[in-house]
């Protein structure tokens, strides 16, 4: 999350709106924004109805959601979509910003 | 559990955010790129 916040210009200034979906409810988001400073969208989905729709997975083993994220260009077409495989399995944003390059070009 | 496929339209959905405002998915077409990022818990 603190690199996606100290990278947050660049994807502003590509059009892209970073928005946040986690299990938390409106309190844990709400304080976690309040402190880390977070300048993007925070959804609270404590039923996981977006992260169902989405299909973010869930590890027994690990304990945890993996991470996942999709791009969605202005068409609302998914251009990229990476579904974790491990809690560190997050893609680089320097990815990311370059195809949302490609994307407006 | 469903999956996004690429190049496919993502589902539309809508959540309140954490100061009870709606924010939906289609608020944003033919305005800006989304990013959505699902993420782990905070702790």
């Amino acid at each position: 999350m603190a690199q996606l916040r100290q990278d947050y210009p660049q994807f502003v200034a590509r059009d892209i709106e970073v928005v946040v979906v986690g299990p938390e409810d409106a309190r844990a988001f709400a304080a976690y924004w309040q402190k880390e400073s977070l300048p993007f969208i925070g959804l609270p989905d404590p039923t996981h109805s977006v992260l169902k729709l989405y299909g973010q997975e869930v590890s027994l083993f690990k304990l945890g959601r993996m991470p996942a994220q999709v791009l969605i260009d202005k068409a609302g077409v998914a251009r990229f979509v990476h579904y974790g495989h491990s809690m560190s399995d997050i893609p680089k944003n320097e990815g990311i910003l370059a195809l949302g390059d490609e994307i407006n070009a | 559990m469903s999956r996004v496929s690429l190049n496919q339209t993502a589902p539309d959905f809508s959540l309140p955010d954490f100061s009870g405002n709606t924010a939906s998915l289609s608020d944003f077409l033919g305005r800006k790129n989304v990013l959505l990022v699902f993420s782990r818990t905070f702790a």
